[in-house]
């Protein structure tokens, strides 16, 4: 019994990633610590600049999940119209998908079964 | 003690059957009477289950025949063939027992407070406990037609809890997608059931295994089965209803929803490797089995990706995760024939797939918990309309990023030790499958990002100036899942030692299956 899992050619040790892991974290806080210390919480220089402009109020400023990832579905345009288009929200196609899969599964099975 | 352990398999499934019926009489003399009633039967359930799991992997597969003047008597005398209601518990059936025990516990405590304000607790909880003894039966018993019974428990006691919360109409339009879905996997199972008994005049599963020959009708079944489980654990392309359903019901209902999922899941492994096993075209039902893991992961994660819905999101993302799953338990079935392969990489990528059961019903229900405390307190699912909520509700959005982190295979989550799993022992068996699986992964990163960006991140939005942290039980609930995923993520040897591997073991050897029915005889 041992704390690492094996796959038979690697091993996983969270123990020694944790130990890398902090000894990483305390260099990071090393250069942190080093870094400018006039910094003023609340101050002017705290507050967002947007070339001059007003800032608009914070709904505003929210970037929604609608919006992310625009160039990621853009590209897979089409496999996204044919897989929403899947999805029909229509119970009817559930039990229809079901009967696809059971009669190619069965199909696959058969031809097995005459082949061997 | 000896007695308890005796009679604990049974016990496991009656006590909530029984105490679900109470619950309705002792609600109405006093509503802290029945929750405590509740947690407590839910409570000695899981030390039933954890003292008979000790017991079964220490000495053994637990024979419980019911009707028999003595429990291990699974054969009456003067008849050559089981014919009472046998339970049999080996490692995977207690594997899920700990499953069922620790989610079922967690949504009950989460429910204390999430259910506070609904109509109908008493009847709520009544069906919580019969959905939860009809889990546990599909994972203990040892006969056909009973695991079509509890498979039924759970699709009525489910759909009508998914429908619990009467004023949404989305809740009534899950539950009556999640009834109609069930019916034709229930009935399906049935039919399967009929076409073996039909061949054998048998119903115990050890049994019908001795007997298996493989005929033309076998097959026929055996496509049924694969198929019926396989929707009813939200396999693509037969998982649209899961989304349809888990992102409509009750935060805790959902996590129980998982079980009901995996259970399934156990029920297409106990019939592919116990109930067939080697007499299978082993090759080409691996390959069926994988490509439907395949599917699941790839559109399971680019639909996840797409939602702004934030349950539906985790919802499509359970989809995924049983794809990892289905892969795992697909290679394990094609190479079951060639004992070599088995020992090489085959037996790992079962202990991948049985280690990735626990671990993704612990951070998809934490993930699950995390948006029903959301929907909690701000009343929409819509991640369009959330953000900020960082800044008030610190403790949900740290534990929507352990749940996220683990959901993602980030290191040191219990997440990450199983797909690593997974990866390794899939790659010898054909290394595109695990390139598949690292590219979902990352966009499965890449989902939870938007999620937890979107609802947790920004500046405080005014109309969610005053939300606050969700009541203490619910707090608690999610605590438990996650102190569970970050042991499970220091110590994954040991997981895989006690209660993984026993269950592999158990799968791989049908014979010790065999054995423990008809070691049992007068």
């Amino acid at each position: 019994m041992t704390l690492i899992v094996e796959s038979g050619y690697e091993f996983w040790n969270p123990i020694v990633w944790l130990i890398t892991f902090a000894v990483v974290m305390v260099i990071v806080y090393f250069f942190r610590k080093r870094g400018e210390e006039k910094y003023k919480k609340g101050e002017e220089q705290a507050q967002i600049f947007l070339c001059g402009e007003e800032v608009p109020a914070a709904e505003q400023r929210q970037v929604r999940g609608g919006n992310a990832y625009w160039g990621f579905f853009e590209t897979l345009k089409e496999y996204y119209d044919g897989v929403v288009r899947m999805h029909t929200g229509i119970v009817n196609d559930y039990v229809v998908w079901f009967v696809a899969v059971t009669a190619i599964s069965a199909i696959i099975l058969l031809i097995v079964k005459l082949v061997g | 003690m000896a007695t308890l352990i005796e009679h604990s398999s049974i016990l496991i499934i009656a006590v909530p059957l029984l105490i679900a019926f109470l619950t309705p009489l002792i609600g109405m003399a006093s509503k802290k009477a029945r929750n405590v009633v509740v947690i407590s039967s839910l409570a000695f359930v899981a030390f039933l289950v954890f003292t008979l799991a000790r017991d079964v992997i220490l000495n053994g597969i637990h024979i419980y025949t019911l009707g028999a003047m003595s429990p291990s008597l699974t054969i009456p005398e003067g008849i050559m063939r089981p014919v009472r209601i046998i339970l049999e518990v080996d490692g995977v059936s207690v594997f899920m027992g700990i499953v069922v025990a620790i989610v079922s516990l967690v949504a009950v405590i989460y429910s204390l407070s999430a259910m506070k304000g609904e109509t109908g607790q008493n009847k709520f909880y009544t069906l919580l406990l019969l959905m939860v003894g009809g889990t546990f039966g599909m994972v203990f018993t040892g006969d056909l037609f009973n695991l079509f019974v509890f498979l039924e428990i759970t699709s009525i006691s489910g759909a009508a809890l998914i429908a619990s919360r009467t004023r949404f109409a989305d809740s009534q339009e899950g539950g009556f997608k999640y009834i109609v879905v069930s019916a034709v996997a229930s009935l399906m199972v049935l039919f399967a059931i009929s076409l073996l008994y039909a061949q054998y005049n048998l119903l115990n599963i050890g049994a019908l295994a001795a007997a298996m020959q493989y005929t033309m009708l076998d097959r026929i079944a055996l496509v049924i089965l694969i198929s019926a489980f396989a929707m009813k654990l939200g396999g693509v392309p037969m998982h649209m209803w899961l989304s349809d359903t888990y992102s409509v019901a009750p935060a805790s209902i959902t996590v129980l929803l998982i079980t009901t999922s995996q259970a399934s899941m156990y029920a297409l492994m106990r019939m592919c490797f116990i109930l067939y096993g080697v007499s299978l075209d082993l090759a080409v039902v691996g390959w069926i089995v994988i490509a439907i893991g395949i599917l699941s992961m790839f559109i399971g994660v680019t639909m996840a990706v797409r939602q702004t819905d934030i349950t539906r999101l985790i919802a499509y993302n359970c989809v995924c995760e049983a794809g990892f799953m289905l892969v795992g338990l697909g290679v394990g079935i094609a190479v079951l024939g060639d004992a070599t392969v088995l020992r090489t990489y085959g037996t790992m990528a079962i202990n991948g797939a049985i280690f990735h059961m626990i671990n993704h019903a612990l951070f998809e229900g934490l993930l699950f918990l995390v948006a029903g405390a959301i929907f909690y307190r701000i009343g929409t699912r819509d991640i369009n309309q959330m953000g900020g909520l960082g800044h008030t509700m610190k403790l949900t959005a740290v534990f929507f990023l352990l749940g996220a982190l683990a959901s993602s295979g980030l290191p040191p989550f219990n997440g990450f030790a199983s797909k690593i799993l997974i990866y390794e022992s899939v790659y010898q068996f054909n290394p595109i499958l695990t390139i598949i699986g690292i590219l979902v992964s990352i966009i499965t990163l890449a989902v939870f990002v938007k999620a937890f960006f979107s609802a947790f991140t920004g500046p405080s939005l005014p109309k969610y100036e005053d939300v606050k942290e969700v009541p203490k039980t619910m707090i608690a609930a999610m605590t438990i899942f996650a102190v569970i995923i970050i042991i499970f993520g220091l110590f994954p040897g040991l997981v895989v030692d006690w209660i993984v591997r026993p269950a592999t073991d158990a799968l791989v050897n049908q014979a010790s299956y065999i054995d423990a029915i008809r070691g049992a005889m007068p």
